[in-house]
């Protein structure tokens, strides 16, 4: 590394050896799919008891996908420890891209359902943190938030949808569901299902209109939009929707919606593309182009469909992460990624300009590429299914944008008018350069030697369509149609390519597009939130106590007379049980008197200190009621709670303002509402003591108490025994509750601090 | 914030342990008698109250084990041990093993208790020490 290199002056940590962690994984995967036929199952307890367990499944999808996040992965992984060399952060970014390709594998690997959304909401979160790890730029942060927003508000429609399915189906596995199959079809909740699950793989894989958050990821460092952002992430909406495919592709729900939002997804993002200056966000463009043909594949009905998911996913993550890489070498070496800026570059990066035409032709569709092999297998399937005219133009268009972006990043850039590029120009490392060139030559290799890439390809297109045989998929291979169609398209590239600039000029001055896009959309839809929080406060958290106090028993009044009317049951009554003289009378005089001259002289003390006394007299009551009717333990805990709350209330009433003495209730409506409230409870009370008891629960804890849990105290045994989960979870809420008002008792201090040292 | 008071400033510490053995034996009878982890705490907050109240909110801290927010936590850490001892022998969590009169119960319990007296306490303190009269 010679002195004058920008960044020669900090030398962070080299993490290269965290690549040995995907790779190995990657050859046991090649191990274990020469050794094992697919698919492979695994299957561990989870919770017995409730029927759960967490079932793996790895067929020929999963392994494809695992392939591609593990194979790109250790690439990847090699690619960030020369890009990161100078980033003093960077373990940080290697442990959340390891802990995303963990979330990854499980994704793909799950087949139970739960599992399978936990996981899927996992690599959403590491993809927040990773594309926000530049945090101290406002814009990876809103990036960040945005993409979090989208992909899990789609997290939760999925769930949803998941749960849906798996009451429909009555498993909770997606092997199962898709054997179920035709058989789910006749229930009316299918359609529910379908919309929220579609929900979820369209947030999770950029589809309309639920597009922008991709292209604003960018602002992540160029290892985590090669691996995530082309590769892997997206493509797992897409993965699930292909999973799912083989149960659904006959509804017309279904069918209609993957074609029509794809195809609608593809077409955008290719005009779309056009309006960009930045590299990155143009491939950004392109790769939403991509997912939308995937969608629109994943939704044709014809067998052949599934090999043409299985080639393209494959070939679009072999030439769009190298491509990606591209763009970071040319951003690390010259400091912009503005296509106005860079022409070239061939003479000073030669090996990243070989790169870079390697995959363009791929992305392109030329000849001698994986990338016409897929191309050729796409025009085949859509001939086989019949599909629209329109649809068939659309895609003339998308793969003609292709042509004219891979023109950009190959040629433009590189063969471009040898302009002086800004700054001093040096190639990347090696650490840079390898990982890139191995992946187009694999996939170079893939084009000559299809015979490596089939069984895989086949394996992965018969899980989409399992009406493809081997044969069939074999056959699928011909050359015939696609070359006039691709003279057609490379013309149209062409076009596209030279026109560049001036198309680019003519869209950016299309200024509705910013105005009501989707994006724009969002924006509102995200300072409406704070705006409807401000004015709901405003109007409800008045900070007044005694206006609380008057909604909430307004609201309970309203909700208790509205289901009243809606339940239409006529209170009952149970005049001579309730007129019956109680069994200790003298303890039920006691009670009523206590109770009685509490709430009495809480009327009429004008003290804050007296009146709270005075209530926790009612609540001293209370506990003597109990004490007399068999529940010794309830008193005991009244006593305790009313001493303790008295205690701690009394510490908090010198805050409120006005400390001395209380406001004289003034208005009627107070006092309505209290007697409304009143008269409601002792109602309600009356009705509760008419009611048949149901004894049963009671019974079998009376029962088990001492023989099970080795106690007589019912009460007890039920809170730290039968239901220990629940008290679990009580003290732990009772004790974060204490974690969460900290801050506020600190603020309190200070401004005591404040207000005695002024 | 003191009382002012010399005979209840003395007896307030004496108070305050008499009251927090009266809790531990509330907490120990619980599982047979009236009692238990959670009244027993509301009692160890109770003999809290009265000594920072009496004398001051530090002088109440220095006699507790753990300060506020960390009894709290270790309450919650106990409760959440003792359930695991089952999962060694292949039990559900927090199914409660017995060997003669000890049991894991007890660990639960004494985990509630300090869960209550930590967290109120911790709500207490502040609030008395930044006493605005």
């Amino acid at each position: 590394m010679t002195a004058d290199h920008p960044h020669a002056h900090a030398e962070g940590p080299n993490y290269l050896w965290a690549a040995l962690l995907p790779l190995t994984a990657f050859l046991a995967l090649v191990w274990g799919i020469n050794q094992h036929a697919l698919p492979w199952h695994l299957t561990l307890d989870w919770a017995p008891s409730l029927g759960l367990a967490a079932t793996f499944r790895v067929d020929g999808l999963a392994a494809q996908m695992l392939a591609l996040i593990t194979g790109i992965g250790a690439l990847v992984f090699i690619y960030a420890s020369g890009y990161l060399a100078h980033e003093p952060r960077s373990g940080r970014l290697f442990g959340m891209l390891l802990l995303f390709m963990l979330a990854m594998i499980g994704a793909v690997t799950a087949d139970n359902l739960i599992l399978l959304f936990l996981f899927w909401e996992l690599t959403s979160l590491t993809s927040f943190l990773l594309v926000g790890w530049k945090h101290e730029d406002a814009q990876a942060r809103a990036a960040a938030r945005q993409a979090l927003l989208i992909t899990l508000g789609g997290g939760l429609a999925l769930l949803g949808g998941l749960i849906l399915l798996a009451q429909i189906a009555g498993v909770w596995t997606l092997s199962g569901i898709v054997a179920a199959g035709p058989s789910l079809h006749a229930d009316p909740r299918l359609s529910a299902a379908l919309v929220l699950i579609m929900l979820g793989a369209f947030t999770k894989s950029a589809q309309f209109p639920f597009h922008f958050w991709l292209p604003n990821a960018m602002s992540a460092p160029t290892p985590v939009s090669a691996y995530l952002h082309s590769a892997t992430l997206v493509k797992l909406g897409v993965y699930l929707l292909a999973r799912l495919d083989p149960a659904f592709n006959d509804l017309p729900l279904w069918e209609f919606s993957l074609v029509g939002i794809g195809t609608l997804t593809a077409v955008w993002a290719a005009v779309l593309a056009l309006r960009e200056r930045d590299l990155k966000r143009i491939l950004a463009f392109t790769t939403l182009s991509a997912l939308g043909t995937l969608v629109l594949l994943v939704g044709l009905p014809s067998p052949g469909a599934g090999l043409a998911v299985a080639a393209f996913m494959f070939a679009h993550a072999m030439y769009k992460a190298p491509l990606f890489m591209v763009a970071g070498n040319i951003d690390h070496a010259t400091g912009t990624r503005n296509i106005d800026r860079l022409m070239g570059l061939r003479r000073l990066m030669p090996w990243t300009a070989a790169v870079a035409v390697l995959a363009g032709l791929s992305m392109a569709g030329l000849p001698m590429s994986f990338g016409f092999v897929a191309k050729d297998v796409i025009a085949s399937a859509k001939a086989e299914s019949e599909v629209l005219a329109l649809i068939s133009y659309a895609t003339v268009l998308v793969n003609a944008t292709a042509v004219a972006v891979a023109g950009v990043a190959a040629v433009r850039v590189f063969w471009g008018p040898p302009e002086a590029p800004p700054g001093h120009v040096h190639e990347v490392p090696w650490s840079m350069r390898l990982p890139p060139l191995l992946l187009v030559l694999v996939a170079l290799e893939f084009e000559f030697l299809p015979n490596l890439a089939d069984p895989l390809l086949v394996a992965a297109a018969q899980s989409i369509s399992p009406g493809l045989g081997a044969m069939q998929a074999a056959t699928t291979y011909s050359f015939e149609g696609t070359l006039t169609a691709l003279e057609i398209t490379l013309g149209i590239g062409l076009l596209l390519f030279l026109a560049w600039d001036r198309l680019h000029a003519l869209l950016h001055r299309v200024h509705w597009l910013d105005r009501f896009g989707p994006a724009a959309g969002y924006e509102y839809l995200l300072h409406a939130i704070p705006r409807l929080a401000a004015w709901q406060t405003r109007h409800l958290q008045t900070g007044r106590l005694s206006h609380y106090l008057r909604q909430t028993l307004a609201a309970l009044l309203l909700m208790g007379a509205g289901l009243a009317v809606l339940s239409s049951a006529t209170p009952r009554f149970d005049w001579p049980a309730l007129l019956a003289w109680p069994p200790i009378a003298w303890a039920w005089a006691l009670a009523c008197l206590l109770i009685l001259t509490g709430a009495v002289s809480a009327l009429f003390l004008r003290q804050r200190i007296a009146v709270l006394m005075a209530s926790g007299l009612i609540g001293y009551g209370s506990a003597v009621l109990f004490l007399f009717t068999g529940a010794p333990d309830l008193a005991f805990t009244q006593f305790a709670v009313e001493t303790v709350l008295v205690v701690i209330a009394a510490s908090v009433l010198p805050y409120l303002p006005a400390a001395k003495a209380l406001p004289r209730p003034g208005k009627s409506l107070d006092y309505i509402l209290a007697v409304a409230a009143g008269v409601a409870t002792f109602m309600l009370l009356l009705h509760l003591a008419g009611m048949p008891e149901n004894t049963e629960l009671a019974a079998w804890f009376a029962a088990h108490s001492l023989p099970e849990a080795h106690g007589r105290n019912v009460v007890n045994v039920i809170i730290v025994d039968f239901r220990a989960f629940d008290t679990l979870g009580e003290i732990a809420v009772l004790a974060f509750s204490l974690l969460a008002a900290l801050p506020l008792l600190a603020g309190l201090r200070r401004q005591r601090a404040m207000s005695s040292g002024s | 914030m003191k009382s002012g008071s010399v005979l209840l400033e003395r007896a307030a510490p004496l108070l305050y342990w008499a009251m927090l053995i009266i809790a531990l034996a509330i907490l120990l009878r619980g599982h047979n008698e009236p009692g238990g982890g959670f009244i027993g705490g509301l009692v160890a907050v109770a003999a809290s109250a009265l000594l920072a109240i009496i004398l001051d909110p530090a002088a109440a801290l220095r006699r507790q084990p753990l300060a506020p927010l960390r009894l709290a936590m270790a309450g919650v850490g106990l409760t959440l041990l003792s359930g695991l001892p089952a999962v060694f022998l292949g039990l559900p969590y927090l199914t409660h093993l017995w060997s003669g009169g000890w049991s894991t119960v007890l660990l639960f319990d004494l985990g509630v208790f300090c869960a209550v007296w930590g967290t109120l306490t911790g709500y207490l303190y502040p609030l008395l020490e930044a006493d605005p009269r």
